[in-house]
């Protein structure tokens, strides 16, 4: 085993563009994600995220067609030099409408379809099954369902839990939540902590609801029109604001407010990452 | 004096058996701006189909303007109402983009020049470049093609407008945009209705809001004395937008509970420390403590 821990996504100076467009989708990009890292990319739409993931798990440039520029190393492979296939087993994907995904008639087939075509014996199959379902909190209930007959938020759960049986080294979630309605979404990013507590995998969310993303991830990354614009921690990255509003992206509002009461020079310390944390604020201002 | 849209005990069941409305009376008159919110499987939907004239009542009955929807002929309830359906896909199906919107003034049996007159009338309030007209709606980005989808209902000038979910998968640019352009018809006279969960684009828009539990109306009224019903809403499981909920948790230092946005919370802040409210809070406590 090599002592140098390599990163888990290494995307240098990369530009792609779709066959037929004119523009480019990304234009020059430099990231270094480190392993069990949890990173949330945020950004207006057509900015190029799912572009960005895309290009983490090969599937750009293996199943689209364009131009590509620089080069992208996931878990040490080179996306070009890689099948799909062979980075998928490393690089999971979950698609922001779990329907997309589904091949198979039961839940049970969904979960053990990647397995099986890993060529794992029938044991390991139902032990990663049942781990990943403990993990997306699925009642074995759930597995002679035909996945279409679930809610929205179990739809996704499911397709996150196939996923995770695969016991990839990093999972991309683009989008997860952005089909589901308010109960859905919790139970996802409910899925999302568990990830981070019991899983020492690299996550990588593109999600427009920073709410929840602000506090689960060590790492935040504006992307804007095909540019990296910032890198940070979340404390960092949402201390500046206005920077971010320029940029389209909307911050939770309590964190608006706080930066309001720091304008108005009733406060200076950090922006809260939690709804809690600044309603702590706010009674602290009003009680100085 | 008739109203927009009056809805008199509505009670609604699918064919499958499903109880979605149980006895509904709403009123909304011509030119509100109202959000109608709650839970999956509350309602809201099912509502909102009824007064579009999509749903028949089981029982009750709905009227556009004193007319029942049971009443009307497709011609007259598309001037009525139009309904924007949540992923424009399932209501995009022509060739091209004029196309799209052209059908429904064709069906209204307009001449050829009318119908141009009202295609191009509804792609400039929507903002959509005459280069589109003959591309593919299908290849447009989402928020074109949701454009697409309102321009075809507004090119039949229904009276009233129910959009459902407007702002799902936009970002917040675009979700401002396509609230802003609901706005500016709510403006020309149009009387709107969104069906949403996007708290914040409720308390941001919508001066009516309507929540929905269980197949009943649950509340009703000006969008801030609704979300500041906390342990109602608690019932239904709506969050109210973060600034009211602050407001609430605070509100025992004299903060108004029914603030809307963070304009409203920081100049509640900023005029409860100007009068020292804080300061007094503090010193009732001490005095009660003794």
């Amino acid at each position: 085993m090599g002592a140098v821990a390599e990163p888990a996504i290494k995307v240098e100076d990369l530009w792609w563009k779709y066959e037929g467009r004119k523009d480019w989708a990304l234009k020059g990009v430099n990231l270094t994600i480190e392993r069990g890292e949890f990173v949330g990319i945020v950004g207006p739409n057509e900015s190029g995220k799912t572009t960005l993931v895309m290009a983490m798990n090969g599937l750009i440039p293996n199943n689209y067609r364009g131009v590509m520029k620089g080069r992208v190393v996931s878990v040490g492979m080179d996306t070009r030099e890689h099948t799909t296939a062979e980075i998928a087993r490393r690089v999971g994907f979950v698609f922001s409408d779990p329907e997309s995904q589904f091949l198979t008639m039961t839940v049970e087939e969904e979960l053990a379809f990647g397995l099986e075509n890993m060529g794992l014996p029938v044991e390991e199959i139902r032990d990663r099954i049942r781990w990943a379902m403990e993990i997306t909190r699925l009642d074995e209930e759930f597995l002679e369902k035909p996945p279409y007959e679930l809610s929205g938020g179990q739809k996704q759960r499911v397709a996150i839990a196939a996923v995770l049986a695969m016991k990839p080294d990093v999972i991309i979630l683009d989008e997860p939540t952005s089909m589901l309605d308010p109960i859905g979404k919790s139970e996802v990013f409910d899925v999302l902590v568990q990830l981070r507590r019991s899983y020492n995998a690299t996550i990588i969310v593109v999600e427009h609801r920073l709410e929840d993303i602000a506090y689960l991830a060590d790492k935040m990354i504006l992307l804007y029109y095909g540019e990296v614009l910032r890198v940070a921690p979340p404390r960092e990255f949402f201390d500046n604001i206005p920077f971010l509003l320029k940029h389209y992206v909307y911050p939770p509002e309590i964190m608006i407010a706080v930066h309001r009461l720091r304008e108005e020079g009733l406060y200076d310390g950090p922006i809260p990452l939690r709804f809690e944390e600044g309603v702590k604020i706010i009674e602290e201002v009003l009680r100085a | 004096m008739t109203h927009a849209i009056e809805v008199r005990n509505l009670t609604f069941v699918y064919p499958d058996g499903t109880l979605a409305l149980k006895g509904v009376d709403l009123v909304i008159d011509e030119g509100e701006f109202a959000a109608f919110i709650g839970q999956n499987g509350s309602g809201k939907t099912t509502l909102s189909k009824n007064i579009a004239g999509l749903l028949k009542p089981t029982e009750g009955e709905v009227l556009l303007f004193g007319r029942s929807t049971k009443e009307m002929r497709i011609r007259e309830l598309a001037t009525s109402v139009g309904y924007v359906f949540q992923n424009p896909d399932h209501q995009i199906f022509n060739m091209t983009v004029y196309d799209e919107i052209a059908f429904g003034p064709r069906n209204l049996l307009l001449s050829e020049d009318e119908v141009r007159e009202r295609v191009e009338e509804a792609a400039r309030i929507v903002g959509l470049k005459e280069e589109y007209m003959e591309e593919s709606p299908f290849f447009l980005p989402k928020g074109l093609r949701q454009r697409v989808a309102i321009a075809s209902i507004l090119a039949l000038r229904p009276k009233v407008i129910i959009v459902d979910e407007p702002t799902t998968g936009q970002d917040w640019k675009q979700s401002i945009e396509i609230m802003d352009f609901l706005k500016h018809l709510n403006g020309l006279g149009h009387t709107i209705i969104i069906v949403t969960h996007e708290m914040e684009i409720v308390a941001r828009y919508a001066e009516r809001t309507v929540v929905m539990a269980e197949g009943r109306k649950l509340l009703d009224g000006p969008t801030n004395k609704v979300f500041a019903e906390a342990e109602t809403l608690r019932k239904a499981f709506v969050k109210p937008p973060q600034p009211t909920r602050a407001a609430h948790a605070l509100s025992h230092y004299g903060l108004r509970p029914d603030v809307l946005s963070v304009d409203e919370l920081v100049t509640e802040i900023i005029r409860l420390k100007a009068s020292g409210a804080g300061d007094n809070y503090l010193a009732q406590r001490s005095l009660g403590g003794r």
